[in-house]
């Protein structure tokens, strides 16, 4: 990531400085002048300078690297101490080398020595041109330098992604649904490199969520995406929410880059909650008795165990044909999250109905939820014609008592 | 009950010494014991593709060997036993002289006639049982399998109905002997109403199923509907066709209906597969009830008529 920063910065930087440019043709030619009258050097002479006094950066970049070059052109080595004398409000100033922080330097004569300035705006650093200000002196005095050094940083333009060598285009940004479905968003990957390039693939959101990328119409997940020079490709962007999101907007942050093309893209999930039914009767019992032709009544609780609100919840049955089965009421208008509502639901066998058990199912259709629940429903053989069957045998035994007493002959 | 008994004891010890019974006894018992031994030797075949077979037992009785079931032999040749067991029960005696004789004894009239008849159902009872207990024992050898509590009900039942239908043909014959003088006249006639309600009810529910619809081609599920109806109000004359579907019902839990047709939906078929589960004991009683009403019905109504005639016959100057 630094790393990608400081090319960055030099890339800026080349675009930036005339005067760079001019510094670097004036080191060779200076260089060749110290090789070859090497006899004509002055007893002390030591300068410095920095490479590029004047940068600009963008707002969010990190850090400064500036590096600062004593040149030793006398004939003996110099010591010289480092003072940074100016650092502006919100920024953090150093002189250091590869790895340590510095303030005393050894240049031997006739060569140069080369440190790093190092700047570090923190967040609160505003748009603006800021000075720092180095001076530099031998240790008996003999040499002050001084170099000022000018960073502008850039207002940041609104709306204007950062994005070079790669675009990225949403066709639809914001996705909405229930907290437990899946969201894919589809992103087009533009490469405007004139190579091909390998594009990582990155994507940040709430914690806990899961951000895949996959390509359009296959189901493996990719992290990153090979395109040829100014080619495009689809990828799907697989969001799946935490487990217990709320209902709410969470931003989602795609990044794709390969060296320095790069390009990020807002997407936006809108929960609306889960849409969850559960139904079931008071006592948990699933089986009912009815007789031919006469109506059987259970009472069925619907409840929302969702987060969501359920609106227009309906009830469909699966039944034996000649069957009737009646809801009331036969619709309800709206279960609120964690509310339950309750439902008679009258079976009426088949007049000829078998005796013997049936499955008669009842379906609650709710918003973006269906539950069953199978009823098992024993048809019962009607017991008059026993009470009429006994009554008549009860009257043949009284006739033929009867018989008995009239014609006994006793 | 004066005399009863005495007639009943007398009656007993001389069907017992009869060759008769003898004879009836051993041909029973010998192709119901053909049966239950075939039904058992069958039932493994049967239940091969079974994933849990309930009611083994019972199959038995119901599961067709050598082309009928225990159950069936019972319907079409039980009444047998009755008739041949009563159809001289009062006109031997008449024509031998014994009835005036007997008369003569301090024994009330009617207590002949009930003494006959009740040893005609003792005779049938204890022929029924032991040919059913012996039928069980064959199938706890062969098929080892216990009967459940359940399965010796409904036996049971089965045995009851079993002995009230052969009772209702016992009256019938001794209604013949009553009515007809002649001893072979009366079996002949005994016979006749045998093979009329057997063979001849079921023909007869056909034809007039046929004559009533108007097209016996059409074959729409409409019009078999209401041939099968037909058929059956007619042949419901039959105590036959009482009997084997009451028998058939008790004896097997999962049949619960006794139309020989039923139009399904195909919802109606998916729902009742689900759970295909046998009738409860009582649901199935109460599906043929109607029917067992009505054989013990005509049984009393049977008697009734033939003591009602004989109490009313001159006996004394014959």
């Amino acid at each position: 990531m630094a790393k990608s920063k400081w090319n960055n910065l030099k890339g800026l930087i080349a675009a930036a400085g005339v005067a760079g440019v001019i510094f670097f043709l004036c080191i060779p030619v200076s260089a060749r002048d110290d090789g070859e009258c090497d006899e004509n050097r002055p007893d002390r002479l030591i300068t410095m300078a920095a490479e590029y006094p004047g940068v600009e950066i963008p707002m969010d970049e990190e850090e400064v690297r500036i590096d600062l070059i004593f040149h030793n052109k006398g004939r003996s080595d110099e010591d010289v101490d480092i003072l940074i004398t100016d650092v502006p409000e919100n920024w953090k100033a150093r002189v250091k080398t590869y790895q340590y922080s510095v303030n005393k330097i050894h240049a031997p004569s006739g060569e140069d020595k080369t440190v790093t300035f190092e700047a570090e705006p923190d967040k609160k650093a505003a748009a603006g041109k800021y000075k720092f200000r180095i001076e530099a002196q031998t240790r008996d005095g003999e040499f002050k330098m001084a170099q000022n050094i000018f960073v502008t940083v850039l207002e940041k333009i609104e709306g204007e992604k950062e994005s070079r060598g790669v675009k990225l285009t949403t066709s639809y940004p914001v996705l909405r649904g229930p907290s437990d479905g899946n969201f894919e968003f589809s992103m087009e990957v533009e490469s405007k490199l004139d190579k091909d390039a390998i594009f990582d693939l990155f994507g940040q959101g709430p914690e806990g969520w899961d951000i895949n990328f996959k390509p359009a119409y296959e189901s493996k997940y990719i992290s990153s995406l090979r395109l040829k020079e100014n080619q495009n490709s689809t990828v799907a962007v697989e969001v799946k929410p935490a487990r217990k999101s709320e209902e709410g907007e969470f931003p989602i942050n795609v990044k794709v880059s390969s060296g320095d093309a790069r390009a990020e893209a807002e997407l936006t999930v809108i929960l609306t909650g889960t849409y969850k039914l559960e139904v079931g009767t008071v006592n948990d019992l699933l089986s009912l008795e009815a007789k031919q032709g006469k109506p059987a009544n259970v009472s069925v609780y619907v409840k929302n165990t969702g987060s969501a609100a359920n609106k227009g919840i309906e009830f469909m049955s699966f039944k034996p044909e000649n069957w009737n089965v009646e809801f009331k009421p036969e619709m309800i208008d709206v279960v609120e999250p964690g509310d339950m509502k309750q439902v008679e639901v009258m079976i009426t066998p088949y007049e000829e109905a078998l005796v013997g058990d049936y499955s008669v199912t009842v379906n609650v259709e709710g918003e973006k939820v269906t539950k069953p629940v199978e009823f098992r429903v024993t048809v019962k053989a009607s017991s008059a014609w026993a009470w009429i069957g006994i009554g008549v045998i009860v009257l043949v035994i009284l006739s033929l008592t009867a018989l008995f007493q009239k014609l006994g002959r006793r | 009950m004066g005399g009863v008994t005495a007639i009943l004891k007398k009656e007993l010890a001389d069907h017992f010494t009869s060759y008769r019974f003898l004879f009836l006894f051993a041909l029973i018992a010998m192709v119901s014991l053909i049966t239950a031994y075939m039904a058992g030797v069958n039932i493994s075949t049967q239940l091969v593709d079974v994933a849990k077979p309930r009611f083994v037992f019972l199959m038995l009785f119901t599961s067709s060997g050598i082309g009928f079931s225990f159950v069936q032999f019972v319907a079409f040749f039980g009444p047998l036993i009755g008739l041949i067991l009563g159809f001289d029960t009062i006109n031997r005696e008449r024509n031998e002289g014994t009835l005036s004789k007997l008369l003569s004894q301090p024994i009330y009239r009617d207590s002949i006639i009930n003494g006959k008849f009740l040893a005609g159902v003792a005779i049938i009872a204890i022929l029924l049982t032991s040919i059913l207990l012996t039928v069980a024992g064959i199938g706890l050898l062969m098929i080892g399998v216990i009967p459940g509590i359940e399965e010796v009900f409904r036996l049971f039942i089965y045995l009851i109905i079993s002995i009230t239908y052969i009772s209702f043909w016992l009256g019938a014959a001794i209604l013949f002997s009553i009515i007809f003088r002649n001893v072979s006249t009366s079996a002949l006639a005994a016979l006749a109403a045998w093979v009329f309600f057997s063979f001849f009810v079921s023909l007869g529910a056909n034809a007039v199923a046929n004559a009533l619809t108007t097209d016996t081609t059409i074959s729409s599920s409409e019009a078999q509907m209401t041939r099968a109806k037909i058929r059956k109000a007619v042949s419901l004359i039959s105590p036959m066709e009482l009997y084997s579907d009451s028998t058939i019902t008790i004896v097997d839990p999962m049949r619960r209906t006794t139309k020989s047709m039923v139009q399904m939906g195909w919802m109606e078929q998916l729902s009742i597969t689900r759970f295909s589960g046998p009738l409860p004991l009582g649901q199935s009683i109460l599906v043929v009830f109607p029917y067992i009403t009505t054989l013990i019905a005509i049984t009393f109504i049977c008697f009734g008529i033939s003591y009602a005639v004989f109490m009313r016959q001159e006996i004394r100057s014959v």
